[in-house]
Protein backbone atom coordinates (compact mmCIF):
# COMPACT_ATOMS: atom_id res chain seq x y z
CA UNK A 1 0.00 0.00 0.00
CA UNK A 2 2.91 2.22 0.54
CA UNK A 3 4.06 1.87 -2.82
CA UNK A 4 0.98 2.33 -4.36
CA UNK A 5 0.96 5.94 -2.45
CA UNK A 6 3.44 8.08 -5.30
CA UNK A 7 1.96 6.55 -7.86
CA UNK A 8 -1.40 7.78 -6.44
CA UNK A 9 -0.20 11.17 -6.39
CA UNK A 10 1.58 11.27 -9.52
CA UNK A 11 -2.24 10.71 -10.46
CA UNK A 12 -3.41 13.31 -8.53
CA UNK A 13 -0.65 15.84 -9.83
CA UNK A 14 -1.94 14.79 -13.66
CA UNK A 15 -5.24 15.33 -13.16
CA UNK A 16 -4.48 18.41 -11.89
CA UNK A 17 -2.60 19.63 -14.19
CA UNK A 18 -4.67 18.18 -17.44
CA UNK A 19 -8.04 17.49 -15.52
CA UNK A 20 -9.72 19.73 -17.60
CA UNK A 21 -8.82 18.68 -21.34
CA UNK A 22 -8.70 15.34 -20.62
CA UNK A 23 -12.85 15.59 -18.96
CA UNK A 24 -12.93 17.97 -22.39
CA UNK A 25 -11.18 15.69 -24.90
CA UNK A 26 -13.68 12.66 -23.18
CA UNK A 27 -16.75 15.00 -23.55
CA UNK A 28 -15.66 15.75 -27.33
CA UNK A 29 -15.18 12.17 -27.97
CA UNK A 30 -18.27 10.74 -27.03
CA UNK A 31 -20.76 13.73 -27.90
CA UNK A 32 -19.22 13.54 -30.91
CA UNK A 33 -19.48 9.71 -31.84
CA UNK A 34 -23.03 9.94 -30.97
CA UNK A 35 -23.60 12.61 -33.22
CA UNK A 36 -21.82 11.09 -35.94
CA UNK A 37 -23.85 7.66 -35.43
CA UNK A 38 -27.16 10.05 -35.82
CA UNK A 39 -25.97 11.86 -38.56
CA UNK A 40 -25.27 8.32 -40.22
CA UNK A 41 -28.64 6.69 -39.61
CA UNK A 42 -30.49 10.33 -40.66
CA UNK A 43 -28.70 10.15 -44.23
CA UNK A 44 -29.07 6.44 -44.96
CA UNK A 45 -33.06 7.28 -44.08
CA UNK A 46 -32.92 9.83 -45.86
CA UNK A 47 -30.82 8.71 -49.53
CA UNK A 48 -32.35 5.19 -49.05
CA UNK A 49 -35.88 7.39 -50.18
CA UNK A 50 -33.97 9.61 -52.40
CA UNK A 51 -31.87 6.80 -54.15
CA UNK A 52 -32.94 3.22 -55.55
CA UNK A 53 -29.26 1.80 -55.12
CA UNK A 54 -29.15 0.20 -52.18
CA UNK A 55 -25.56 -0.42 -52.70
CA UNK A 56 -23.98 2.58 -53.45
CA UNK A 57 -25.87 4.45 -50.26
CA UNK A 58 -24.52 1.82 -48.23
CA UNK A 59 -20.99 2.50 -49.44
CA UNK A 60 -21.65 5.94 -49.32
CA UNK A 61 -22.54 6.15 -45.82
CA UNK A 62 -20.10 4.10 -44.27
CA UNK A 63 -17.54 6.45 -45.92
CA UNK A 64 -19.22 9.27 -44.38
CA UNK A 65 -19.14 7.77 -41.10
CA UNK A 66 -15.18 6.51 -41.17
CA UNK A 67 -14.16 10.16 -41.44
CA UNK A 68 -17.01 11.40 -39.50
CA UNK A 69 -15.67 9.28 -36.37
CA UNK A 70 -11.94 10.34 -37.71
CA UNK A 71 -12.77 14.02 -37.40
CA UNK A 72 -14.15 13.24 -33.80
CA UNK A 73 -11.17 11.33 -32.36
CA UNK A 74 -8.88 14.42 -34.40
CA UNK A 75 -10.61 16.58 -32.54
CA UNK A 76 -10.45 15.29 -29.08
CA UNK A 77 -6.96 14.07 -29.60
CA UNK A 78 -6.23 18.00 -29.97
CA UNK A 79 -8.21 19.11 -27.33
CA UNK A 80 -5.99 16.76 -25.04
CA UNK A 81 -3.27 18.11 -26.07
CA UNK A 82 -2.00 16.06 -29.36
CA UNK A 83 -0.33 18.50 -32.28
CA UNK A 84 -3.08 18.50 -35.00
CA UNK A 85 -0.47 18.42 -37.32
CA UNK A 86 1.05 14.92 -36.03
CA UNK A 87 -2.40 13.86 -35.61
CA UNK A 88 -3.16 13.92 -39.55
CA UNK A 89 0.18 12.57 -40.23
CA UNK A 90 -1.01 9.66 -37.99
CA UNK A 91 -4.32 9.54 -39.75
CA UNK A 92 -3.04 9.62 -43.51
CA UNK A 93 -0.56 6.46 -42.83
CA UNK A 94 -3.58 4.72 -41.10
CA UNK A 95 -6.02 5.52 -43.89
CA UNK A 96 -3.03 4.41 -46.67
CA UNK A 97 -2.56 1.29 -44.56
CA UNK A 98 -5.80 -0.20 -44.70
CA UNK A 99 -6.49 0.96 -48.07
CA UNK A 100 -3.16 -0.82 -48.98
CA UNK A 101 -3.83 -3.87 -47.02
CA UNK A 102 -7.95 -4.13 -48.17
CA UNK A 103 -6.15 -4.28 -52.10
CA UNK A 104 -3.49 -6.78 -50.74
CA UNK A 105 -5.93 -8.90 -49.15
CA UNK A 106 -8.41 -8.81 -51.43
CA UNK A 107 -8.57 -11.95 -53.68
CA UNK A 108 -8.28 -14.01 -50.58
CA UNK A 109 -11.33 -13.19 -48.84
CA UNK A 110 -14.25 -15.21 -49.67
CA UNK A 111 -16.55 -12.92 -51.05
CA UNK A 112 -20.39 -13.33 -50.92
CA UNK A 113 -22.32 -13.92 -54.17
CA UNK A 114 -25.00 -11.07 -53.88
CA UNK A 115 -25.28 -7.39 -52.75
CA UNK A 116 -27.76 -5.19 -51.04
CA UNK A 117 -31.06 -5.36 -52.62
CA UNK A 118 -30.29 -8.50 -54.36
CA UNK A 119 -32.92 -11.05 -54.23
CA UNK A 120 -31.42 -14.21 -52.89
CA UNK A 121 -32.51 -17.66 -51.64
CA UNK A 122 -29.62 -19.13 -49.04
CA UNK A 123 -30.40 -22.67 -47.75
CA UNK A 124 -34.06 -22.55 -46.63
CA UNK A 125 -34.65 -18.62 -46.68
CA UNK A 126 -35.73 -16.59 -49.71
CA UNK A 127 -35.29 -12.49 -49.14
CA UNK A 128 -34.17 -9.62 -50.28
CA UNK A 129 -31.02 -8.56 -48.72
CA UNK A 130 -31.01 -5.40 -46.56
CA UNK A 131 -27.20 -5.10 -45.10
CA UNK A 132 -24.21 -7.04 -45.34
CA UNK A 133 -21.63 -6.81 -42.34
CA UNK A 134 -18.77 -8.69 -41.69
CA UNK A 135 -19.98 -11.49 -39.40
CA UNK A 136 -23.58 -11.47 -40.97
CA UNK A 137 -26.17 -10.67 -43.87
CA UNK A 138 -29.84 -9.32 -42.77
CA UNK A 139 -32.15 -11.20 -45.11
CA UNK A 140 -35.95 -9.70 -45.26
CA UNK A 141 -38.32 -12.48 -46.22
CA UNK A 142 -41.45 -11.84 -48.13
CA UNK A 143 -43.63 -12.33 -45.19
CA UNK A 144 -41.52 -9.82 -43.24
CA UNK A 145 -39.09 -11.77 -40.64
CA UNK A 146 -35.43 -10.67 -40.83
CA UNK A 147 -33.15 -13.05 -40.41
CA UNK A 148 -29.41 -12.44 -39.63
CA UNK A 149 -27.34 -15.21 -41.21
CA UNK A 150 -23.91 -16.05 -40.16
CA UNK A 151 -21.82 -15.16 -43.46
CA UNK A 152 -19.97 -18.47 -42.52
CA UNK A 153 -23.04 -20.53 -43.18
CA UNK A 154 -24.29 -18.63 -46.46
CA UNK A 155 -20.95 -19.61 -47.83
CA UNK A 156 -21.20 -22.98 -47.19
CA UNK A 157 -24.67 -23.62 -48.56
CA UNK A 158 -26.24 -23.24 -51.64
CA UNK A 159 -27.17 -19.29 -52.67
CA UNK A 160 -29.29 -18.81 -55.74
CA UNK A 161 -29.04 -15.24 -56.85
CA UNK A 162 -32.07 -13.84 -58.69
CA UNK A 163 -30.50 -10.90 -60.04
CA UNK A 164 -27.72 -12.70 -62.20
CA UNK A 165 -30.15 -13.17 -65.06
CA UNK A 166 -32.77 -10.99 -66.04
CA UNK A 167 -35.33 -13.43 -67.67
CA UNK A 168 -36.56 -16.60 -66.02
CA UNK A 169 -38.79 -19.63 -67.36
CA UNK A 170 -42.44 -19.59 -65.77
CA UNK A 171 -43.83 -23.23 -66.04
CA UNK A 172 -47.32 -24.05 -66.11
CA UNK A 173 -48.04 -27.79 -65.84
CA UNK A 174 -51.94 -28.83 -66.77
CA UNK A 175 -53.29 -32.56 -67.00
CA UNK A 176 -56.76 -32.83 -68.94
CA UNK A 177 -58.84 -36.69 -69.13
CA UNK A 178 -58.03 -38.89 -71.50
CA UNK A 179 -61.38 -37.95 -73.17
CA UNK A 180 -60.21 -34.54 -74.06
CA UNK A 181 -59.22 -32.83 -77.20
CA UNK A 182 -55.42 -32.89 -76.74
CA UNK A 183 -54.53 -30.44 -79.62
CA UNK A 184 -57.28 -27.64 -78.23
CA UNK A 185 -55.59 -28.38 -75.16
CA UNK A 186 -51.95 -27.77 -76.12
CA UNK A 187 -53.13 -24.22 -78.52
CA UNK A 188 -55.25 -22.89 -75.69
CA UNK A 189 -52.57 -23.00 -73.26
CA UNK A 190 -50.02 -21.65 -76.19
CA UNK A 191 -52.29 -19.14 -76.66
CA UNK A 192 -52.45 -18.15 -72.96
CA UNK A 193 -48.61 -17.63 -72.68
CA UNK A 194 -48.81 -16.12 -75.98
CA UNK A 195 -51.00 -13.29 -75.05
CA UNK A 196 -49.87 -12.49 -72.09
CA UNK A 197 -48.37 -8.61 -72.38
CA UNK A 198 -44.97 -9.65 -70.46
CA UNK A 199 -44.20 -13.35 -71.83
CA UNK A 200 -40.92 -12.78 -73.99
CA UNK A 201 -41.31 -13.70 -77.56
CA UNK A 202 -37.83 -14.66 -77.62
CA UNK A 203 -37.75 -17.36 -76.42
CA UNK A 204 -41.34 -17.84 -77.60
CA UNK A 205 -44.29 -19.98 -75.48
CA UNK A 206 -44.12 -23.97 -75.71
CA UNK A 207 -46.08 -26.60 -74.73
CA UNK A 208 -45.30 -29.93 -74.56
CA UNK A 209 -46.99 -33.57 -73.79
CA UNK A 210 -45.10 -34.18 -70.66
CA UNK A 211 -46.42 -37.86 -69.70
CA UNK A 212 -49.13 -40.11 -70.55
CA UNK A 213 -49.51 -41.19 -66.68
CA UNK A 214 -52.04 -43.16 -65.68
CA UNK A 215 -55.28 -41.46 -65.14
CA UNK A 216 -54.14 -38.15 -67.36
CA UNK A 217 -52.36 -36.13 -69.88
CA UNK A 218 -49.56 -34.08 -68.22
CA UNK A 219 -48.95 -30.83 -70.59
CA UNK A 220 -46.29 -28.39 -69.75
CA UNK A 221 -46.37 -25.34 -70.50
CA UNK A 222 -43.23 -23.07 -70.78
CA UNK A 223 -42.39 -19.26 -70.90
CA UNK A 224 -40.19 -16.63 -70.28
CA UNK A 225 -41.06 -13.42 -68.05
CA UNK A 226 -38.89 -10.71 -66.66
CA UNK A 227 -37.45 -12.01 -63.40
CA UNK A 228 -39.36 -8.80 -61.66
CA UNK A 229 -42.18 -10.05 -62.98
CA UNK A 230 -41.93 -13.33 -62.48
CA UNK A 231 -44.03 -14.13 -59.25
CA UNK A 232 -47.26 -11.92 -60.78
CA UNK A 233 -46.83 -13.48 -63.95
CA UNK A 234 -46.99 -16.70 -63.32
CA UNK A 235 -50.27 -16.61 -60.67
CA UNK A 236 -51.80 -14.51 -63.66
CA UNK A 237 -50.49 -17.49 -66.08
CA UNK A 238 -52.30 -19.99 -63.99
CA UNK A 239 -55.38 -17.78 -63.65
CA UNK A 240 -56.46 -17.46 -66.90
CA UNK A 241 -54.95 -21.09 -67.65
CA UNK A 242 -57.91 -22.37 -65.82
CA UNK A 243 -60.72 -20.05 -66.87
CA UNK A 244 -59.57 -20.34 -70.55
CA UNK A 245 -59.94 -23.97 -70.25
CA UNK A 246 -63.14 -23.41 -68.45
CA UNK A 247 -64.68 -21.51 -71.04
CA UNK A 248 -62.99 -23.83 -73.99
CA UNK A 249 -64.53 -26.70 -72.52
CA UNK A 250 -61.59 -28.38 -71.53
CA UNK A 251 -61.81 -30.79 -68.60
CA UNK A 252 -58.95 -30.73 -66.08
CA UNK A 253 -57.85 -34.63 -64.65
CA UNK A 254 -58.26 -35.27 -60.98
CA UNK A 255 -57.26 -38.44 -59.63
CA UNK A 256 -59.67 -40.97 -60.41
CA UNK A 257 -60.11 -44.65 -60.53
CA UNK A 258 -62.41 -46.22 -63.21
CA UNK A 259 -63.87 -49.35 -61.56
CA UNK A 260 -65.28 -52.06 -63.91
CA UNK A 261 -67.42 -54.68 -62.21
CA UNK A 262 -66.72 -57.99 -63.90
CA UNK A 263 -69.85 -59.97 -66.11
CA UNK A 264 -71.06 -62.04 -63.38
CA UNK A 265 -71.13 -65.13 -65.44
CA UNK A 266 -67.87 -65.17 -66.09
CA UNK A 267 -67.05 -65.35 -62.10
CA UNK B 1 -38.98 -18.59 -96.35
CA UNK B 2 -36.43 -18.96 -93.14
CA UNK B 3 -37.50 -20.25 -89.76
CA UNK B 4 -37.25 -16.73 -88.34
CA UNK B 5 -38.74 -15.37 -90.90
CA UNK B 6 -41.83 -17.50 -90.21
CA UNK B 7 -41.94 -16.90 -87.06
CA UNK B 8 -41.98 -13.39 -87.63
CA UNK B 9 -45.41 -13.68 -89.60
CA UNK B 10 -46.50 -15.64 -86.60
CA UNK B 11 -45.42 -13.17 -83.95
CA UNK B 12 -47.07 -10.28 -85.95
CA UNK B 13 -50.36 -12.04 -87.25
CA UNK B 14 -51.16 -14.72 -85.17
CA UNK B 15 -52.33 -13.30 -81.26
CA UNK B 16 -51.43 -9.72 -81.07
CA UNK B 17 -49.65 -8.97 -77.37
CA UNK B 18 -50.83 -5.61 -75.82
CA UNK B 19 -47.95 -3.63 -74.42
CA UNK B 20 -49.69 -2.64 -71.68
CA UNK B 21 -53.48 -1.88 -70.39
CA UNK B 22 -55.69 0.78 -68.81
CA UNK B 23 -58.78 1.24 -67.44
CA UNK B 24 -61.43 3.46 -69.96
CA UNK B 25 -64.22 5.01 -68.76
CA UNK B 26 -66.75 7.72 -68.98
CA UNK B 27 -67.30 10.39 -66.04
CA UNK B 28 -69.75 12.88 -65.68
CA UNK B 29 -68.99 16.26 -64.94
CA UNK B 30 -70.95 19.70 -64.90
CA UNK B 31 -70.48 20.12 -68.11
CA UNK B 32 -71.08 16.71 -69.78
CA UNK B 33 -69.34 13.18 -70.64
CA UNK B 34 -65.43 13.00 -70.57
CA UNK B 35 -63.51 10.22 -71.03
CA UNK B 36 -61.16 9.15 -69.16
CA UNK B 37 -58.12 6.69 -68.55
CA UNK B 38 -56.49 5.12 -65.25
CA UNK B 39 -53.38 5.28 -65.22
CA UNK B 40 -53.71 8.10 -67.62
CA UNK B 41 -51.94 8.20 -71.20
CA UNK B 42 -49.43 9.77 -70.03
CA UNK B 43 -48.16 7.37 -66.85
CA UNK B 44 -46.50 3.77 -68.15
CA UNK B 45 -49.96 1.21 -68.82
CA UNK B 46 -50.39 -1.70 -65.93
CA UNK B 47 -48.40 -4.74 -67.68
CA UNK B 48 -51.19 -7.47 -66.42
CA UNK B 49 -54.83 -7.71 -67.96
CA UNK B 50 -55.48 -9.66 -64.91
CA UNK B 51 -54.65 -6.48 -62.15
CA UNK B 52 -56.46 -3.91 -65.15
CA UNK B 53 -60.04 -6.20 -65.04
CA UNK B 54 -59.72 -6.63 -61.51
CA UNK B 55 -59.12 -2.61 -60.84
CA UNK B 56 -61.46 -1.89 -63.31
CA UNK B 57 -64.34 -4.04 -61.48
CA UNK B 58 -63.09 -2.33 -57.77
CA UNK B 59 -63.90 0.71 -59.82
CA UNK B 60 -67.28 -0.30 -60.57
CA UNK B 61 -67.88 -1.90 -57.21
CA UNK B 62 -67.08 1.40 -55.98
CA UNK B 63 -69.16 3.31 -58.52
CA UNK B 64 -72.12 1.20 -58.95
CA UNK B 65 -74.25 3.03 -56.42
CA UNK B 66 -73.31 6.35 -57.31
CA UNK B 67 -74.24 5.14 -61.43
CA UNK B 68 -77.13 4.17 -60.64
CA UNK B 69 -78.72 7.40 -59.02
CA UNK B 70 -77.01 9.09 -61.87
CA UNK B 71 -75.01 10.96 -59.20
CA UNK B 72 -72.35 13.68 -60.50
CA UNK B 73 -68.85 12.21 -60.44
CA UNK B 74 -70.18 8.88 -61.56
CA UNK B 75 -68.04 6.52 -63.53
CA UNK B 76 -69.93 4.79 -66.70
CA UNK B 77 -68.83 2.32 -69.35
CA UNK B 78 -65.79 1.20 -67.03
CA UNK B 79 -63.95 -1.08 -69.13
CA UNK B 80 -59.93 -2.18 -70.13
CA UNK B 81 -58.43 -1.44 -73.11
CA UNK B 82 -54.86 -2.16 -74.54
CA UNK B 83 -51.87 0.35 -75.71
CA UNK B 84 -54.03 1.28 -78.97
CA UNK B 85 -57.05 1.84 -77.09
CA UNK B 86 -59.00 -1.04 -77.94
CA UNK B 87 -61.46 -2.66 -75.91
CA UNK B 88 -59.65 -6.01 -74.61
CA UNK B 89 -61.55 -9.03 -73.50
CA UNK B 90 -61.90 -10.20 -70.30
CA UNK B 91 -59.89 -13.35 -69.77
CA UNK B 92 -62.63 -15.32 -67.60
CA UNK B 93 -65.06 -15.41 -70.22
CA UNK B 94 -63.11 -14.66 -73.71
CA UNK B 95 -65.91 -10.99 -73.98
CA UNK B 96 -65.69 -7.77 -73.48
CA UNK B 97 -67.12 -6.82 -70.63
CA UNK B 98 -68.15 -2.75 -69.64
CA UNK B 99 -69.10 -1.82 -66.02
CA UNK B 100 -71.90 0.18 -65.30
CA UNK B 101 -72.67 0.97 -68.32
CA UNK B 102 -75.14 3.65 -70.27
CA UNK B 103 -75.91 5.25 -73.17
CA UNK B 104 -74.19 8.46 -73.86
CA UNK B 105 -76.89 11.05 -74.96
CA UNK B 106 -76.07 11.74 -78.49
CA UNK B 107 -74.13 8.37 -79.49
CA UNK B 108 -76.54 6.01 -80.99
CA UNK B 109 -74.86 3.09 -78.97
CA UNK B 110 -72.11 3.08 -76.03
CA UNK B 111 -68.95 3.61 -76.56
CA UNK B 112 -67.86 -0.05 -75.74
CA UNK B 113 -70.42 -1.89 -77.77
CA UNK B 114 -69.85 0.64 -80.69
CA UNK B 115 -66.30 -0.72 -80.93
CA UNK B 116 -68.08 -4.35 -80.06
CA UNK B 117 -69.59 -3.98 -83.30
CA UNK B 118 -66.33 -2.94 -85.54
Amino acid sequence: MENEMPRLQRLGEVMTQHGTEMALALAILIIGLLAAKWIDKGLRKGLNKLMPNASFVSVFCNTVYILLVAIVITAAAVEFGAKPINMLRLLTIAALAAVGLVIFFRPFFPSLPFKVGNTVKAGNLLGKVEAITFLNTRLRTFDGKTFFVPNRQILDDIVINYHFTQTRRVKIDVSIRYDQDLLKAKRTLEAVMTGDARVKTKPGPMVYVLDLASNCVKLGGRCWVDNKNYWVARCDLLEKTKLRFDSEGIQFAFPQLDLHPGDEENI
Amino acid sequence: MKIADGLKIIENGWIRKPKGFRVKFQKQVETGIEDGYSPPAEVAPLNSDVTAWRYAWKLWQATRTAAENGAPGALYNITVVDDESHPFRFYGTGEFETYNPKRISGDEVPAMEADDEK
